[in-house]
């Protein structure tokens, strides 16, 4: 919070040679792109607080639609139930759908990464509750009927209106919480797994009619009624805001183009994309879009790549490792190839700076974001760069990083060699006083995850770490 | 942390909101025990003893001086409490009222319904009714369709209370 990322050097001399075949700088001078704002975690407070009420008033309204008559009379106690549970499952089923769509406010503040982490987290909760609320309320119904269970099932789907869309709705959401188990969801590729978790979007809408024609909480309740609409209405007006609307409005103002594909070391390639308007997208070094390439076969799926330095318009860059199908292709791009982007997204940028001073951990391929954040440093946070590698060829982009880690005055260490014999340890030791810097770690989840718990090991403060994992 | 300290005490204070709001206002919740949507009616006891005594003499007349005189043509307004039918979700009793042989009252005591909906569907439900059996002048009127199960059993409840009242 204490640095302000403004004071970032001016970019030294020769270095940023975005343009095709090393040419010059083509528009040296030009206006440089703007940095994503600073998160603002009060706004995110209040955010969090507003939704906690809306859960307090969800499980309320299901407590006091009911009366001790209702409560008494056959059944009572479970369509009582059933319907708390509908109502508390559904209420957090829209929490999920909030935390995934990419409120650029909540994003700034808390990632990515710790949203997802989240949305995962509270999944068991929404579907197990309304499963529950689905069985609480057949055997409520059966009671209140006096008829078998099973016997309700078909009263129960065709006796009331908007039951059967959303049965359907009910099927589609247990069908697709059923892939997103781990044993499970690890089977699947993840770009199919994707396609398939789009459904539950369709599911909560199909569900939504019973929900209001039939929950005793806005039954004869127009204000409920209203509420609860206009929540679910502003939830998919945001996500179609942001998940859609935004990043087609960016994709089309910058009309980005392949310009040229450079290799930078084996299986690592540079994309270098020429776009109109680079000036105007707010990007901070560090972050990462999610690119769209608009090619036959790949258009389809997005992809997270952090730029491997800030924009220089009209010139945008990421560095890529080839590692699957998709990565692999990328190489072969064509030149000229349409590029559609959703972002930036991403905390690991200078905004997250706590201290003066500034320690980068880079494993591999870790080292594209570490070196678009150089670029956006203050000056005086004397980086300490450490690059990890297991060969010297794949050490991608070391003269840009040395070059910047000159011009700031910090300093630059290479390790590399096989893991066994180049301990994590061993990389601690070379920045030396680490409690006193904020340190940033990127690379793939195992080196990330290694590094932090050998940082926390060292009593540096949690808040002074920061993590940008590669899912490879 | 700090966050989830916030939403806890965020969702305890919008629950306790709802509560007192319900509490200060017209509905009647849970907490105080008034039914929140079962209309004033008749206490529950005594629909129910309408129901399990029902066949019998006993229940129906609260102002009948009929039944057992023999003479045809009754006068004087009457009335009869039919029985307590038991339907789909609730049940339900009808009181008819006769001056002489026209029917002047139908009216629906002991609706109880175990959920919302089926109890929003016979409230609209019941008035349509009651002006089909107002105009019609028997209990020969069309159920609706939607509240199929609301509109039998107060067709046969209307029924059981015109033959205590021996109307044809």
């Amino acid at each position: 919070m204490t640095a302000k990322p403004s004071s970032a050097p001016p970019r030294p001399a020769g270095l940023l040679t975005l343009g095709p075949d090393g040419s010059p700088e083509p528009s040296r001078g030009a206006p440089s792109a703007p940095r994503s704002p600073a998160p603002r975690p009060l706004l995110v407070d209040l955010a969090v607080a507003a939704v906690a009420v809306g859960f307090g008033l969800s499980v309320g309204i299901a407590l006091t639609a009911t009366s001790r008559h209702q409560l008494a009379a056959p059944g009572g106690v479970a369509l009582f139930l059933g319907n708390v549970t509908g109502l508390a499952g559904t209420y957090l089923a829209l929490v999920m759908v909030l935390l995934i769509s990419r409120i650029p406010f909540v994003e700034r503040v808390l990632g990515q990464d710790t949203l997802l982490r989240w949305h995962r987290r509270l999944a068991p909760w929404p579907i197990s509750l309304i499963i529950a609320h689905v069985i609480i309320l057949t055997i409520g119904y059966a009671q209140a009927a006096r008829t078998g269970i099973l016997h309700e099932i078909g009263p129960l789907v065709n006796g009331f209106p908007d039951m059967g869309i959303a049965t359907a709705g009910f099927v589609l959401m247990v069908a697709v919480s059923i892939a997103s188990l781990y044993p499970i969801r690890r089977r699947i590729k993840r770009e199919n797994w994707w396609g398939l978790h789009l459904f539950m979007y369709l599911a909560l809408a199909l569900a939504f009619a019973h929900e209001i024609v039939l929950g005793p909480s806005f039954v004869g309740h127009p204000m409920t009624q209203l509420v609860w609409s206009v929540a679910w209405a502003a939830t998919a007006g945001l996500v179609l805001a942001y998940r859609i609307g935004l990043p087609l409005v960016r994709s089309v103002r910058h009309g980005l183009v392949v310009e040229e594909i450079r290799p930078e070391g084996p299986g690592v390639v540079t994309l270098i994309l020429r776009g109109r308007h680079l000036e105007r997208l707010a990007v901070s070094g560090g972050q990462f879009f999610e690119w769209r390439f608009l090619a036959r076969g790949m258009w389809w799926q997005a992809h997270p790549f952090s730029i491997s330095a800030r924009p220089q318009p009209p010139y945008l860059r990421l560095t890529v490792k080839c590692v699957g199908d998709f990565t692999t292709a990328l190489a072969r791009l064509p030149v000229g190839t349409r590029v559609a982007l959703e972002g930036p997204y991403g905390t690991f940028t200078a905004h997250a700076l706590h201290t003066r001073k500034v320690a980068l951990i880079a494993g591999g391929i870790g080292v594209t974001s570490v070196r678009s954040l150089l670029e956006d440093l203050p000056k005086g946070t004397r980086p300490v760069v450490v690059l990890r590698a297991s060969s010297e060829e794949e050490l991608v982009l070391r003269e840009e990083i040395a070059e910047l880690v000159k011009w700031h005055g910090g300093r630059l260490h290479e390790v590399v060699g096989p893991r066994t014999a180049q301990p994590i340890e061993h990389l601690a030791e070379l920045i030396g006083d680490l409690r006193k810097r904020d340190t940033y770690v990127s690379g793939s989840e195992s080196f990330v995850t290694s590094v932090t718990r050998l940082l926390a090991l060292l009593k540096v403060p949690q808040e002074a770490v920061h993590a940008d994992v590669y899912a490879l | 942390m700090k966050r989830a300290a916030i939403a806890v005490v965020a969702a305890v204070g919008g629950f306790a909101g709802v509560l007192g709001f319900n509490l200060g206002g017209s509905r009647a919740p849970l907490l105080q025990g008034a039914g929140a949507s079962t209309p004033p009616a008749t206490p529950p006891g005594s629909s129910s003893s309408a129901s399990s005594s029902s066949s019998s003499s006993s229940s129906s007349s609260s102002s009948s001086s009929s039944s057992s005189a023999s003479t045809p043509p009754p006068a004087g307004v009457r009335s009869a409490l039919g029985n307590t039918y038991q339907y789909g979700y609730g049940q339900l009793a009808v009181r008819v009222t006769l001056n002489g042989s026209t029917i002047t009252r139908v009216d629906t005591v002991g609706l109880q319904t175990a959920e919302s909906y089926s109890q929003q569907l016979a409230q609209q439900v019941i008035p349509l009714l009651r002006h089909e059996v107002l105009a019609a002048q028997s209990a020969k009127v069309n159920g609706f369709s939607g509240a199929t199960y609301t509109s039998e059993a107060y067709i046969y409840s209307l029924q059981s209370a015109l033959d205590k009242l021996k109307k044809k």
